[in-house]
């Protein structure tokens, strides 16, 4: 049974590190015995279910000016760790620019939870529903490891934190969405696709499946973007998945195996094939690897069909 | 370094407003805002059902925005407006309390409190939602009772009584 939370945490004591580098300097003296709290809304839950035990310190993310911004930068977009999930739902850039995000924050919990949960938060756990629509877009994620600030793809770091027994000792600052050279004519992205020029056509999809519609953890999570020609030739594909317990991950032998190939029926049906061989998902008792596996592969080859068929309905 | 913020008690109690009052009590730091809310303040108009943040019984204001205050901790409600249900209706039964009447938006009421505050909350920031907008508004809370048709109507009826006013 899990602890009772008011209890075990009756006394923490509440740091507010006013940098980064005090944050730091908390974490190191307290070891095990301090954990950056973001929202909380994971911790709690952790909490709750026994699958942690509440520390005697926290250190509140909060208090660190700055880290709740979204501002465009050099490279591409940056959004501030500690920026919440309802903030990123209704932020304008995101909205235009990764259009995957909004969708995707749109399927975490309720609007309620999401004015407490960061984006940081979803991201340090390993398995947020935010992760693969960050895959997609090559995000970027800027750490503080106690002396400097350090880059690191999310691509990277996912599987690296995943290993049992890592410590999470460095502080997420911020994540780097880059600007990519052939999506910089998109369209404003309320609509599902976006013609960069009347030879080529952007699409993008996340689907998340659950067990209910709304409100309801994933079972799987896939995001699937890239750019066509008009005559249906694959120009750019990033495919990434995810859901439940699994380490979300992008599908670069599938999106290298198609570059460049037509979409038609034997493409599509070869890369299902490969979808199925390639994406590895943790199966629990609810839905085993084979249905997620099966999940996957079908909204990815579907999303790939949708995109050259409204191609094609516009004369391509 | 910083100073310690807080020991078993926050420094100078917590101390925040609670429906237009300016609050100030001893507090663990992460007592949740809900026990504050019933067992300090007795406003036990906000509910207490599953305390992990799935059904949105015990849902509040914060600076005008829903929060569940099962999930939400004493330290961070420093300084913070809260409005509970029952500052919605300081000055009497207001349009969404009206429209829920109306509508039958309740049954054994247990839900009705923590839909009304995030029905308040999407009104406040959008007077004309879409469907899909209330769907996505009120997909934190769980009824039990109703099979949410009630509700459904009480939602639009509330939309037309504040767009007569
Ligand atoms: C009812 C409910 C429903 C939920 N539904 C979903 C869902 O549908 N999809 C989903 O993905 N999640 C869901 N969650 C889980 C959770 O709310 C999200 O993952 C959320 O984004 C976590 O953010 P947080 O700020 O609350 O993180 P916290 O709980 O504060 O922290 C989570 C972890 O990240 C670490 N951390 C946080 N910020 C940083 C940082 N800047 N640097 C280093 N470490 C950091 C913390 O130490 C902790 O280990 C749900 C939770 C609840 C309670
Ligand atoms: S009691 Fe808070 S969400 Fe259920
Ligand atoms: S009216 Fe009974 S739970 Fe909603």
């Amino acid at each position: 049974m899990g602890m009772n939370i008011q209890e075990a945490t009756e006394s923490p004591l509440v740091w507010q590190p006013q940098t980064a580098e005090e944050a730091w300097k908390y974490k190191q003296s307290y070891g095990d015995d301090g954990v950056y709290i973001a929202g909380g809304t994971l911790l709690r839950t952790q909490w709750e279910a026994g699958t942690a035990i509440p520390p005697r310190h926290f250190i509140d993310l909060n208090s660190i000016p700055g880290l709740n911004e979204i501002s465009i930068g050099e490279e591409g977009l940056l959004i501030g760790s500690q920026t919440t999930l309802q903030a990123c739902r209704a932020n304008p850039l995101l909205q235009r620019h990764f259009p995957m995000v909004i969708a995707a924050v749109r399927t975490i919990a309720a609007p309620s939870i999401r004015n407490l949960a960061t984006i940081g938060g979803n991201i340090v756990s390993v398995v947020g529903d935010s992760i693969t629509a960050l895959l997609a877009y090559d995000a970027v994620l800027v750490w503080y490891n106690g002396v400097k600030e350090q880059e690191e793809d999310l691509a990277d770091w996912l599987p690296e934190a995943a290993k049992p027994g890592n410590r999470h000792d460095r502080l997420l600052l911020r994540l780097l969405l880059p600007f990519k050279a052939y999506r910089k004519e998109e369209t404003p992205c309320s609509s599902e696709e976006g013609q960069v020029n009347s030879d080529t056509k952007l699409f993008h999809a996340y689907h998340k499946i659950g067990r209910r519609e709304s409100f309801t953890p994933s079972l799987v999570t896939v995001s699937v973007s890239g750019l066509l020609t008009r005559t249906g030739v694959i120009e750019e594909l990033q495919i990434a998945v995810g859901g439940g317990q699994t380490i979300p991950g992008r599908l670069e032998e599938a999106e290298r195996a198609v570059k460049g190939k037509i979409v038609d029926n034997a493409m599509l049906a070869y890369l299902y094939d490969r979808i199925i061989e390639l994406y590895e998902p943790r199966e629990d008792i609810f839905a085993s690897a084979a249905y997620r596996k099966r999940t996957a592969a079908n909204l990815i080859v579907t999303e790939l069909w949708k995109a050259f068929g409204g191609l094609s309905e516009q004369g391509g | 370094m910083s100073d310690k913020v807080s020991g078993n008690e926050l420094a100078n109690g917590l101390t925040c407003s609670i429906n237009g009052g300016v609050q100030s009590i001893p507090a663990s730091p992460s007592k949740t805002l809900l026990t504050l809310l019933r067992d300090d303040f007795a406003l036990t108009g906000t509910k207490r059902s599953c305390d992990i943040g799935r059904c949105g019984a015990c849902m509040v204001l914060i600076d005008g925005k829903p929060f569940n205050s099962c999930l939400t901790m004493a330290y961070q409600c420093c300084g913070k407006q809260i409005t509970t249900i029952e500052g919605l209706s300081a000055g009497g039964i207001g349009s969404i309390q009206q429209a829920f009447l109306e509508e039958g938006g309740f049954q054994c009421g247990y839900c009705t409190p923590g839909m009304i505050i995030s029905v308040k909350a999407l009104l406040d920031d959008n007077p004309d939602p879409s469907d899909d907008e209330i769907a996505e508004a009120l997909s934190g809370n769980l009824c039990r009772c109703t099979g949410y048709g009630g509700i459904w109507r009480a939602v639009k009826r509330a939309i037309e009584l504040i767009g007569c006013q």
